[in-house]
């Protein structure tokens, strides 16, 4: 490389070559700034040689789900487990809507004895209180009067004619005289401490949202109170007992008055039972195929691996033991046709069971109150859900039973199916008895949910805040609004999620319950963790990214502009929605997008508050649906990789779901540079 | 001392013709500087005792060299200057139309819609043609499209550009040329239909060629607006302007025609400045 290095060159005289020769170490013909250039750009390229084997990796291990997904579902057919799951369905569909009607109904009965029950239930709670309050006094006379019942057992076994007794009796008599003496005043004192306890307003609060008891009940509640402060009262107080009387007739009265609900009802739980009875009978064949064909599969790996194991072994005992065992695997494919008659005998049956079932299920159905017809928020709600799930059961009914009458266990799964079967199977189960389901639906919705709760609530706030920080603020608040909003990206998500667990997802349940929010789509909650909760965090946790990337965007905009505008007789306010704004919204696009991308690759806080049931939510619920538990794909990774085994379905699956996630940031990244692009030309 | 001596001889006929020239026609003047001081930093002013008178219909030059004050005088004419926090007038007033502008009562968002200003870079929004030059009315609250479309036109007309842009009024502003896009400033400044319009060096980024037709623009519109213009270019001042105020180190040394104050100024600086011998 290097000339200079050559000393014996003739031609040119030793002074010009001392002019122009390279100063410092050099090693291989290379200076110093030559190695620390390598340097720098050899750690630069190995980030991205990483990057690259990770792609590799995922990429591979993620691709390689489909060949074995696509096995798994030939011998879930070829089981004859398909076949069932047809009528699995149908039960389901009837499930769905039969469940409904029940809660319609009881919610109807328990309607009319709502006072009594809300009585009860003040009762019970203000007793816990009171209870607790006064645990001190209360404790120390159940304890004596406990021990006045235990001597005088004692002084009743005891015979006064024997000696011996007689020193016992005594010293029992004499504790039994304090025991009685002391008694009647702690009775007393618990009584006053009691009664003062009940004086206290807190005492009476029963929770947020909580019904309040009527006005006129509350002395008979405080009574009852009083007379449960007897710790040896045997009965209830009588006001309890009435109350509870009339609640039970109460009820009677409104069932009695329902009891053709209630018929309608039994009668669709009845119908359903013969189709209900086949699944199960089939179910067992079914498994037995399954089991006959996961040994047949698995023979010749199991023979190998006695094989191998008889090869590497020194022993000749147990080398000979091995290839014995080895000898009695038998690799012997089941006879497909065989194995699944008894689901092809099956559709005759199914048939003249499922022609009667939708007949019954329509005059049944038909009888159902109209939600019209009921009282209640939830019963109205219940029946209008289940004349979805009607429609939904007659769709399933038909579309099962086409299917059931057309199977054949020896159609080979196409591609098509088995691709659809994972992006959108509506089922994710593992670890079944049964059969593994890996379908990417229930994970997607909620993850998709979640996220677009939390891109509702952020992007309105962390734009608005940006553009108030950036052109409205003074500078004071400008110095502590924008640390204070970067500071938010700081707090580990893990903290973030203890604390939706553990405050946020109590107080949005308590907030639920407060009467004059019940216009909001799924109130009261029973949850606690839901998609709403675990929304609402992850709009928290984009502020930050969406906030400071929307202030870099609005910083941007040349101050020319803005001076042109204010020249011009415009306002501030009118200045930024009308030129400032406008100029930076490719990079407000940008920034949302970003902010999409933290939401929807975030794991801790929604694997710890989104709930994590695996289904799809329940859409006939409306906007309600936010009050449901769901999993996501980040959360289903985090949660399952560590319990597989690697290089199995379950594994692949997993790696699929991150193959999933990693196309949709990769999808959102290019879209955010695309559009900052086109931003930066202006 | 030569300094004095031309004074001496100059200043007499010098009040006699400024006064004869302002006695008339006091009602025309449209902008009075009342003694004015200026800074932007408590305590040190960067404009003392500025008093200066200008005329409904004339085209002003304000010239010196860089930081004597001009482009501040010119801001404060609109209250531009109120975007700083700390700048503030500290003595004198300047009447716009006979209203001290800085009195509590003025808006200063009313005031801008009578005082336009054309800045020294040319920047167009980034929207279209069109919007650029109805904005000033869209943000008065005009959205009637037949009001709109007239005034755009027209204020294209006034500024020359309507020949060139008419058929893609929808484009951005954006792809125009230099010498368009200032023409676009000017229309949009006086679509409001301001009184004044202020330019602050409309020509210091812009080729000879797109300089000329600017030039010539200001001379059109001197009918309908009285114009104060900030420039470095001393020809220029002598080819747009009626009169000119030379300012060094903020203070006004001379106001007079344009021509007298090139052809005999009364103060020795101005001559030193107009020569080229600093500056």
């Amino acid at each position: 490389m290097s000339h200079s290095g050559n000393p014996d060159s003739p031609s040119s005289p030793a002074k010009e070559r001392l002019v122009f020769k390279r100063r410092g170490v050099q090693i291989f013909g290379l200076g110093w700034q030559d190695v620390i250039r390598i340097f720098f750009g050899g750690n630069a390229s190995l980030a991205i040689i990483i990057l690259i084997l990770i792609c590799f990796f995922l990429a591979k291990e993620a691709f390689l789900f489909f060949p074995d997904h696509h096995r798994d579902l030939n011998s879930y057919r070829q089981s004859g487990q398909e076949f069932v799951g047809f009528m699995g369905e149908e039960v389901t569909a009837h499930t769905n809507l039969y469940s409904s009607a029940n809660i319609a109904y009881f919610a109807e009965v328990n309607r009319t004895s709502r006072v009594e029950d809300t009585i009860l239930r003040s009762y019970r709670s203000v007793l816990a209180n009171v209870e607790n309050r006064s645990s001190k006094t209360w404790g120390r006379l159940e304890r004596e009067i406990d021990a006045l019942e235990e001597v005088e057992d004692d002084l009743s076994d005891l015979d006064p004619e024997t000696e011996e007794d007689v020193a016992e009796i005594a010293s029992l008599t004499e504790e039994k005289r304090r025991l009685e003496k002391e008694i009647p005043p702690l009775r007393e004192k618990l009584k006053r401490e009691v009664n003062t306890i009940l004086s206290w307003d807190e005492i009476w609060d029963l929770g947020v949202g909580a019904e309040e008891p009527p006005a006129d009940s509350i002395p008979g509640i405080r009574e009852a109170v009083l007379f449960e402060a007897f710790p040896d009262a045997e009965e209830e107080h009588p006001f309890i007992e009435k109350t509870k009387q009339i609640s039970k007739e109460k009820k009677a009265a409104a069932a009695a008055e329902l009891a053709e609900f209630k018929e309608t009802i039994k009668g669709m739980q009845a119908v359903v039972r013969p189709l209900k009875d086949l699944e199960r009978e089939l179910k067992e064949p079914a498994l037995e195929n399954k089991k006959e064909i996961t040994s047949f599969s698995t023979a010749p790996e199991r023979r190998d691996a006695w094989l191998k194991g008889a090869e590497a072994t020194r022993d000749p005992e147990e080398k000979a033991r091995m290839l014995a065992r080895a000898e009695e695997v038998v690799i012997k494919e089941p006879d497909y046709a065989a194995i699944n008659q008894v689901f092809y005998d099956a559709i005759t049956r199914h048939a003249s069971i499922a022609a009667p079932l939708e007949v019954e299920m329509k005059t049944l159905f038909d009888k159902l109150p109209t939600p019209a017809g009921v009282v209640t928020k939830s019963a109205k709600e219940n029946l209008k859900r289940a004349g979805v799930f009607y429609d939904r059961f007659q769709e399933s009914m038909a579309s099962n039973r086409k299917k059931i009458r057309e199977w054949s266990h020896d159609h080979p799964v196409t591609v098509v199916e088995s691709v659809s079967a994972f992006l959108v199977g509506k089922n994710w189960t593992t670890n079944s008895s049964w059969h593994d389901f890996y379908g990417l639906l229930p994970l997607f919705t909620g993850s998709l949910l979640i996220s677009i709760i939390a891109l509702t609530v952020s992007v309105p706030f962390s734009i608005a805040a940006a553009i108030y920080v950036n052109q409205l603020s003074s500078f004071r608040e400008q110095s502590f609004i924008k640390p204070a909003i970067e500071f938010i990206g700081a707090i580990p998500s893990v903290v973030l999620g203890f604390f939706g667990i553990l405050v946020f997802g109590e107080a949005l349940r308590n907030i639920s319950q407060v009467e004059w929010l019940q216009w909001f789509p799924g109130f009261p909650m029973a949850e606690r963790l839901t998609i709403l909760n675990a929304g609402l965090l992850l709009a928290f946790m984009a502020v930050p990214t969406i906030f400071t990337l929307t202030e870099d965007a609005l910083n941007n905009v040349p101050q020319a502009f803005t001076e042109n505008s204010l020249a011009m007789g415009a306002t501030k306010l009118q200045t930024v929605f009308r030129v400032v704004v406008p100029t930076a919204v490719s990079g407000v696009i940008a920034a949302v997008l970003l902010g999409f991308g933290r939401i929807i690759g975030e794991t801790m806080v929604v694997l710890l508050v989104a709930g994590n049931k695996i289904k799809i939510p329940d859409f006939t619920e409306g906007l309600g649906v936010v009050t449901q538990p769901a999993h996501t794909m980040t959360g289903i990774i985090a949660q399952e990789l560590g319990e597989v085994d690697s290089g199995s379905l379950h594994w692949r699956a997993l790696f699929m779901v991150g193959m999933v996630l990693f196309v949709i940031s990769l999808l959102v990244n290019f879209a955010a540079q695309r559009v900052l692009k086109k931003f930066q030309k202006i | 001392m030569p300094d004095q001596e031309s004074e001496e001889t100059l200043s007499p006929e010098h009040s006699s013709a400024s006064t004869s020239a302002q006695q008339p026609d006091l009602a025309d003047v449209v902008i009075e500087v009342d003694d004015v001081n200026f800074s932007y930093v408590k305590g040190t002013d960067v404009l003392r005792d500025i008093t200066m008178n200008i005329k409904r219909g004339e085209v002003t030059a304000l010239i010196g060299p860089s930081g004597c004050g001009k482009s501040t005088l010119l801001r404060c004419l609109n209250r531009m200057n109120d975007l700083i926090p700390t700048a503030a007038i500290t003595k004198g007033e300047i009447r716009i139309l006979d209203t001290n502008v800085y009195d509590p009562k003025v808006d200063p968002i009313e005031l801008r819609k009578h005082v336009g200003m054309v800045f020294q870079k040319y920047n167009p929004f980034p929207k279209s043609i069109y919007e650029n030059v109805a904005f000033g009315l869209r943000i008065q609250g005009i959205k009637k499209k037949s009001v709109l479309d007239e005034a755009v036109e027209r204020s294209l007309k006034s500024a020359g550009l309507w020949n060139e842009v008419k058929d893609r009024l929808d484009t951005s502003g954006l792809g125009l040329s230099g010498g368009q896009q200032q023409r676009l400033c000017i229309a949009r400044t006086i679509a409001v239909e301001p009184k004044i319009v202020l330019m602050d060096e409309p020509c210091s980024a812009l080729d000879p060629i797109s300089t000329t037709i600017i030039e010539e623009l200001i001379t059109q519109l001197k009918e309908e607006f009285t114009i104060v213009i900030v420039t470095h270019n001393m020809q220029q001042a002598t080819r747009v302007s009626d009169k000119t105020a030379y300012f060094y180190l903020g203070e006004l040394i001379e106001m007079d025609d344009t021509i007298r104050i090139f052809n005999s100024p009364s103060r020795k600086e101005t001559e030193d400045y107009i020569s080229g011998r600093f500056g």
